[in-house]
């Protein structure tokens, strides 16, 4: 994996740590997951790992869909740290299930020298269908993180991506928006290369306050849902969506057509992480009924 | 060229800051004419996401409405300004093909609906507008290829081509977008809300203030740079697709 990145966002953050030099051992994480279809339910067959990032046997709890193979993607580095690089790749063979997430919310933490990244390449095979849901990541003070996501999709295949971005350590002396660099690139593509949208966002709250009004506003916690999967679904879900600037709940709510009939992006802001997941949940739960047939199931009794 | 060159090295500058009186009167009239908000390409149509934050209580005031033109600026610059100053250099150059990826990347960037057919609209009426008042050849090839299909045709796109074919300098059709920009949401405004000439020319003046620390910004950046983050935008452009009451296009 490539250690120095070249992106304009961090070009000022290029120094090495006086800890560990990035990337080497210890700094590197890697998952590689791999599923495959057997009679009576999807398996996970290939498991590539290396610490900090952890991977262990995929279960099988979501009562709903008693044949996905669930797979909790942990971290033995309490978090992100500078001159981390971490690649996680989940490929779909065709007609495959799965539900992938992490385990605990990603901390991304303090920073005085060099930054983090995480590349995600994510592929669905032909009728595959993927949740890839990870717990909110939490950029700490003066942290610096550069994510690009590369999805290859089937035009039959369903993927729904959620991320949900808090502004910092919000009650720990109210860190509010003070990490230098997230940035973010999503980009999707057909199995024989056809591009069909990017979404690329940088945050810089030390160059631009983001709480500009259009921008994040008075809002703290910005989910963002990418939902691939074919037009049909992509209509019947638009439809059901009722966008809404609720000023009471202090909630927000959107969702548009992607280009090229990729599918949806569904936005939520929020103040808490709390409503931003149930706005979350109630729309994956929507996507599952109309591509599976199931709603997601209850939130676990301690979640 | 010389004197110019010799003038500019002597104040250790560079090209990016030529005062105005190196410019050619004819590129200042060009500038005039395809900045202007009058421009017959259905800018009057769209609010840029305006309409939607007033009906939603978010935009209420010049104070409020100044906020939300400074943040959409900003962000166009490092996206629509990007995709501009990277189809000026491929016209510059006579080169299609480049304009073809610059055009696809502009275009699958536009997540919103309504964004994407702001920009199709705009992008092709100019480039007709173009075709029949000027007789440019790269500008035709490219009115052909939106019209088979081959091509988007955005707007940021057009704009550069008809620019970059009248003589105009980068920096200067950078300029001329995002005062487009501006002058989109500050008239619809004008039509939505209780405001005088007076709070948006105001508004204008100082949006216009930070055009060239934008463009410093960005002047070097390539396609796979472009960026912006307007979540809120996003979900008031949400709104409006499924709004019922509507003047604008966005």
């Amino acid at each position: 994996m490539q250690v120095h990145d070249t992106a304009r966002e961090l070009a000022n953050y290029q120094n090495e740590p006086p800890q560990l030099r990035s990337g080497s051992f210890g700094k590197v994480g890697m998952v590689r997951l791999g599923f495959e279809p057997r009679p009576e339910r999807t398996v996970l067959s290939t498991l590539h790992r290396r610490a900090p990032l952890i991977v262990q046997q995929a279960l099988y709890w979501d009562e709903e869909m008693p044949a996905l193979p669930c797979v909790s993607i942990t971290s033995n580095a309490g978090g992100v740290l500078q001159g981390d690089r971490y690649l996680v790749e989940i490929e779909m063979a065709p007609k495959t299930q799965a539900h992938v997430n992490t385990q605990a919310a990603t901390r991304i933490h303090e920073m005085d020298a060099n930054y983090a990244t995480q590349t995600q390449n994510l592929t669905l095979g032909a009728d595959s269908y993927l949740e890839y849901m990870p717990f909110p990541i939490i950029p700490h003070k003066h942290s610096r993180f550069v994510q690009r996501t590369h999805i290859s999709v089937d035009p039959t295949a369903t993927l729904i991506y959620s991320e949900v971005l808090m502004p910092g350590r919000k009650y720990h002396k109210s860190e509010l928006f003070q990490y230098d660099v997230f940035s973010s690139t999503v980009s999707a593509a057909r199995p024989d290369g056809t591009s069909l949208f990017t979404e690329k966002f940088i945050i810089e709250p030390v160059l631009t306050n983001v709480s500009r009004l259009g921008a994040m506003g008075s809002f703290d916690v910005f989910g963002n849902v990418i939902v691939l999967t074919p037009k049909e679904h992509a209509d019947r879900l638009l439809d059901a969506i009722d966008p809404a600037f609720d000023k009471a709940e202090r909630l927000a709510i959107g969702a548009s057509r992607l280009p090229n009939d990729a599918g949806l992006v569904f936005k939520v802001l929020g103040m808490e992480t709390a409503p931003v997941n149930a706005a979350i949940r109630k729309f994956w739960s929507r996507v599952r009924q109309q591509v599976v047939g199931v709603p997601a199931p209850e939130k676990f009794l301690w979640a | 060229m010389t004197a110019m060159t010799i003038l500019t090295n002597n104040r250790t500058s560079t090209v990016t800051d030529l005062t105005d009186s190196y410019r050619r009167l004819p590129e200042v009239l060009h500038l005039l004419q395809f900045g202007d908000s009058a421009l017959p390409i259905g800018g009057f149509s769209f609010s840029n996401g305006l309409e939607s934050a007033i009906q939603e209580g978010i935009v209420s005031d010049a104070p409020s409405l100044r906020e939300f033109v400074l943040t959409v600026m900003h962000q166009s610059a490092t996206s629509d300004g990007v995709a501009l100053l990277c189809a000026h250099r491929a016209a510059r150059s006579r080169d299609i093909e480049t304009l073809m990826i610059v055009d696809r990347a502009t275009f699958e960037r536009k997540l919103n609906e309504e964004t994407r057919l702001m920009t199709v609209r705009m992008g092709r009426k100019l480039t007709e507008l173009a075709d029949a008042i000027m007789a440019d050849p790269l500008n035709h090839e490219w009115l052909g290829r939106i019209k088979r299909a081959q091509t988007a045709g955005t707007h940021p796109v057009s704009l550069a081509l008809v620019l970059a074919a009248l003589g105009v300098e980068a920096r200067d059709a950078f300029g001329a977008q995002q005062y487009g920009i501006a002058t989109t949401i500050l008239g619809a405004a004008l039509r939505l809300m209780r405001l005088s000439f007076v709070d948006t020319q105001k508004i204008l003046l100082e949006a216009t203030g930070t055009v060239a620390p934008a463009y410093e910004k960005v002047l070097d950046a390539e396609l796979n740079d472009m960026a912006s983050f307007l979540p809120m935008v996003d979900i008031l452009a949400a709104v409006h697709v499924k709004g019922h009451v509507r003047m604008f296009m966005n």
